[in-house]
């Protein structure tokens, strides 16, 4: 057989198909159709492919192509058809159709807090840093609070008004300034760097570890403060370890977080557990922006840990993690963090 | 701490714009809060740290700009002639309250006319905000904010018996100060007093009754060493602060009184007249002498990480003050007594740095690379967190301290009362609360006046449970809430306990409990041992009334310690069975009141270790056909073997055995 009328037997099959497929209104009429074409047995295109045999070989692959084409088509056409008159007899299809009428029905996912977020972010960094976790009580003595933060007794850190110290039985009034009462009351921490003293004190060196969780200070709350806030808090302890390693971290630090290539900036500050003591602000999209504090671990502090500060030496620095965050995402007022409000809370869907 | 541009010019000769001198000294120490210009010249206020008490003057902050530029720094040398007459036949004092005052000194001017202080000097303070008064306050102000020393100006004829007592005050004693303000004193706080009364609060402000007026003709000046302990807690207690207090708190230059008190009588002597009397009644006369201190070489750029050449180390440490003995290796250096922030190797390092400036350290150190591994606790938070939000649960923060109210006894954890704090960390709020679920109520309630629907909110944070006289213990808790069957927190944390702990877990104990805020029969715990896990339940309709919630309230805790002493690191391949698995859908009528965890423990144990899983299908009741207090449960089992294909006989034998267990055991009869 020649392969131009093969071609053409395809073509008025195909056309047949097309026009008989029109006038196709009933699920019986399609499966009617349905066996005239596609039968095993005896169908149209079972016929058809027969002739194939007696195509010339070099035709063969041409009209092999095109048998397939049409099969598939008329197999298709069929489909289509089912579809239109759906019922029973349709095909069975592979579970509910689509309704593109409908939106998608989308799974009900929760969100995870931006300073939970921020936590884990600066976690993340400061692993790739070398930095280990570690976290400490919140309710704390005056010892890992002060004392052995040197801040000596008479500092206005440890003002009563300054700080959540907790109410006992024997105390029936606030602990006074200067009124010589033995260092026992408790306080909810006014800084993560209690940690820090808690990790010297039992860890062995050399540490390289940050801190974080909340904090407490009596601040009235307003747009930029509140009472509880969260820290970070990094200390690196080692054999010699320079303010130029210190400034070093920090800009990697912060050009990881902020995805650019960041420059540090120190100014000069007192913390009593660092000497010098810096602030430190990084230059971001055209300006300085304060990013915390840090310094050179105070001999006093290594002396209070039982650390000789002549054989070692070691870095700290802190930052707030509020502003980070309310940086980051956009949130201007500092109290929307600690509302619940769902309408905030869904927005930070990441 | 406000600086005229104008006055500062008597010190140093700063040819500069501010501004270029203003970003020096920020990047030396002190901060630039503002620049105003009043009447003309340029104020800039300056932040000034609580270490630097020398800066709390014009003389100070001069001194920094001297050495930033290395100019010359110009100090008024007063030099007083005196009358034959001595002090000492107008004048004692007794210290009898050295604790709070170890130095006191005293001169005395007789013959002076009040009047206003002239234009240069009254402009001057009106520049930094002080408001003029008369020629002799106005000259103890200005000296005060020129060298940092605080002096008060007694009207001599007022102190009786010609005799000044620094004492403690008496308790309750009464005071007038200059403010017009009545002030009750306590025993810790010092008095400058006669033998009658507390003409002045040492330190702090003076008493109306003894101030200088235009009646005034002889004066005592005052120029003494107040302890910042002292003065602190006055000024705080008696809520009166004062330029003068501020100074004291911050530690003034003790061998710096008499400078100050001849400096004022000087422009007394110039403005009012008068004449003054030879000789300084000095409580204390040693000078204080601070040791000296060695600084290392090798320490500068140890600490530093950098180099400074060693005769610039010693160049700043001079123009700062110090006394430098330089050698090859090691400087001793002797701190100027105005600052006593200078005692150790440390902070000689630090002045260096900070005038030599920072900016010269590298930000491009070698940091050595380590290793740092992620905590098990940090890996079992983020199985918590994606778990509660895959269910829908929104992530909160609350304050970890609560009000009291019907909220405030909710405590699932201990009864002890909560712990409390003096000062309230927001309005109300001074319970450490025990449990997350009041400031989850609280969270449901603020999200309900907002009409905002559905909520589903989770918290991860610490509650506070009171040990008798022992530390509190701090426990790591989730808390959940929603207005959805109480099964959807139950099944959350189901699902928590077995991804953290996978199969391997230790066994729970489930049992009814009942808590007066939850309700009655519905609220389940587990245990482990004697420590409770986690517990669900819906809060009760009255405690839900008495707080104005609408809805239903679902709430469970679970102490996420507990969780993570038994976290495993990482999910155990268990080899996939080649053998086809046969499923068994089993549908038990059952007693309404049996647990599903009891009928899944008989199973268990009846069909052993062919039996993959247990999986609760649902559950249905039809109380014509079953009868009453009767439930339907639909279950699938799953048979399979690790070594055989299973035959039917062997399948039929397993659910055989179930089947007659869940019926001796429970009464469980098979649904055809």
């Amino acid at each position: 057989m020649a392969l131009d009328q093969f071609l053409t037997t395809l073509d008025g099959l195909l056309e047949d198909a097309h026009s008989s497929l029109e006038r196709v209104g009933t699920a019986e009429a399609l499966e009617e159709f349905r066996v005239k074409y596609t039968g095993a047995k005896s169908g149209a295109l079972k016929s058809v492919q027969k002739m194939l045999g007696s195509i010339d070989v070099k035709d063969k692959p041409a009209a092999g192509k095109r048998f397939n084409q049409v099969r598939d088509r008329i197999e298709e056409l069929i489909a289509q058809a089912a579809l239109r008159l759906g019922g029973e007899s349709a095909p069975k299809s592979s579970g509910p159709l689509l309704d593109p009428t409908l939106p998608g029905l989308r799974p009900r996912i929760g969100t995870v807090h931006p300073i939970t977020q921020t936590l884990e972010h600066l976690k993340e960094i400061m692993g790739r840093l070398g930095f280990n976790v570690t976290e400490g009580p919140e309710i704390e003595d005056q010892w890992h609070n002060f004392v052995a933060l040197n801040i000596p007794e008479d500092h206005p850190a440890r003002d009563p008004l300054d700080n959540f110290y907790l109410a006992t039985a024997k105390s029936l009034s606030p602990p006074s300034t200067g009124s010589g009462e033995a260092p026992a009351e408790r306080l909810l921490r006014s800084q993560t760097s209690t940690v820090q003293i808690r990790v010297m004190e039992k860890e062995a060196l050399p540490l390289r570890i940050i801190s974080l969780g909340r904090v407490y200070r009596p601040d009235a709350p307003d747009a930029t403060h509140f009472p509880m806030f969260h820290q970070m808090e990094g200390l690196w302890v080692d054999r010699n370890v320079t303010m130029a390693q210190l400034k070093s971290v920090l800009r990697l630090f912060a050009t990881s977080y902020l995805g650019g290539d960041v420059n540090i900036r120190f100014r000069p500050s007192f913390f009593p557990f660092t000497e010098p003591s810096v602030e430190v602000d990084y230059w971001w999209n055209g300006q300085w922006i304060e990013f915390g504090g840090a310094g050179m671990v105070d001999p006093n502090v290594f002396q209070a840990v039982g650390i000789d500060p002549e054989a070692w030496s070691g870095f700290a620095f802190g930052l707030g993690v509020e502003r980070l965050c309310m940086r980051r995402f956009g949130i201007t007022d500092i109290r929307d963090l600690y509302r619940s409000d769902v309408r905030f809370l869904r927005q930070f869907a990441t | 701490m406000l600086i005229s541009w104008e006055w500062l010019s008597d010190y140093v000769k700063l040819d500069l714009p501010t501004d270029q001198v203003v970003d020096r000294w920020a990047m030396s120490g002190l901060n630039h809060e503002s620049t105003q210009w009043v009447e003309g010249v340029p104020v800039i206020d300056l932040e000034v740290t609580s270490n630097r008490a020398d800066c709390l003057g014009h003389i100070g902050i001069a001194r920094e700009a001297a050495v930033l530029y290395d100019i010359a720094l110009t100090i008024p040398n007063p030099n007083l002639k005196t009358s034959s007459r001595s002090v000492h036949d107008v004048l004692t004092v007794e210290n009898r309250f050295e604790q709070a005052c170890p130095r006191y000194t005293a001169r005395v001017i007789q013959g002076v006319k009040i009047g206003p202080s002239p234009e240069w000097l009254a402009k001057r303070l009106r520049a930094i905000g002080v408001r003029p008064n008369n020629n002799v306050v106005d000259a103890t102000n200005y000296v005060m904010m020129e060298c940092g020393q605080p002096l008060h100006a007694f009207d001599l004829a007022k102190v009786k018996s010609n005799k000044i007592i620094v004492r403690a005050a008496v308790d309750r004693e009464n005071f007038q100060a200059i403010d017009h303000r009545s002030y009750v004193l306590d025993s810790q706080m010092v008095v400058i007093a006669d033998a009658q009364r507390p003409l002045a609060l040492g330190g702090v402000m003076g008493g109306l009754d003894s101030e200088v007026s235009d009646s005034t003709v002889d004066l005592l000046i005052e120029s003494a060493c107040f302890l910042p302990m002292a003065i602190r807690r006055t000024a705080r207690k008696l809520k009166l602060h004062s330029p003068s207090s501020h100074r004291f708190e911050r530690r003034i230059d003790p061998n710096g009184l008499d400078w100050a008190s001849m400096r004022c009588c000087q422009l007394i002597l110039e403005l009012a007249g008068g004449e003054l009397l030879d000789g300084l009644i000095d409580t204390h006369g040693e000078p204080t002498v601070a040791g000296p201190i060695q600084l290392r070489r090798h320490r500068v750029a140890q600490v530093l990480g950098i180099e400074v050449p060693w005769d610039r180390c010693g160049q700043i440490l001079t123009k700062l003050g110090c006394k430098v003995d330089s050698q090859s290796d090691c400087m001793t250096v002797e701190a100027p007594s105005f600052r006593q922030d200078l005692t150790r190797e440390a902070d000689l390092i630090e002045e260096i740095a900070r005038i030599h400036g920072y900016q010269k350290i590298p930000e491009n150190a070698s940091v050595p690379m380590v290793a740092s591994s992620r905590r098990p606790k940090d890996t079992m938070m983020h199985s918590v967190r994606a778990i509660a939000c895959g269910a829908g649960f929104n992530e909160t923060l609350n304050p970890s301290l609560i009000g009291k109210s019907v909220l405030d006894r909710i405590s699932p954890w201990g009864s002890q009362d909560p712990l409390t704090t003096w000062v309230p960390l927001l309005e109300g709020a001074s319970c450490l609360r025990r449990s997350l679920i009041p400031s989850l109520i609280a969270a449901r309630l603020h999200n309900q006046a907002q009409s905002n629907r559905d909520v589903r909110l989770f918290e991860t944070a610490n509650v506070y449970l009171p040990q008798g006289d022992r530390l509190p213990k701090e426990q790591f808790h989730l808390g959940c809430i929603s207005e959805s069957d109480p099964r959807v927190i139950r099944g959350v944390f189901e699902e928590i306990v077995q991804r953290v702990w996978g199969p391997e877990g230790p066994e729970l104990q489930e049992r009814l409990i009942d808590f007066d805020f939850s309700e009655k029969g519905s609220t389940v715990a587990w245990f482990y041992q004697d420590q409770m896990l986690a517990w669900v339940g819906s809060l009760s309709r009255a405690v839900a009334t008495s707080s104005k919630i609408d809805g239903s309230v679902a709430i469970g805790e679970l102490d996420l310690d507990l969780l993570l002493v038994w976290a495993r690191s990482v999910p155990k391949l268990k080899a996939l069975s080649p053998y086809p698995a046969m499923l068994r859908d089993l549908n038990f009528v059952v007693d309404e009141g049996l647990y599903w965890s009891a009928l899944r423990a008989t199973i268990s144990d009846a069909a052993g270790p062919l039996c993959k899983e247990i999986a609760f299908q649902e559950i249905y009741r039809d109380t014509k056909r079953d009868g009453a207090g009767k439930k339907r449960v639909l279950l699938t089992l799953t048979l399979q073997s690790d070594s055989e294909t299973l035959k039917s006989d062997q399948a039929e034998a397993l659910v055989g055995s179930v089947i007659a267990a869940c019926q001796s055991k429970h009464g469980a009869t098979l649904l055809a």
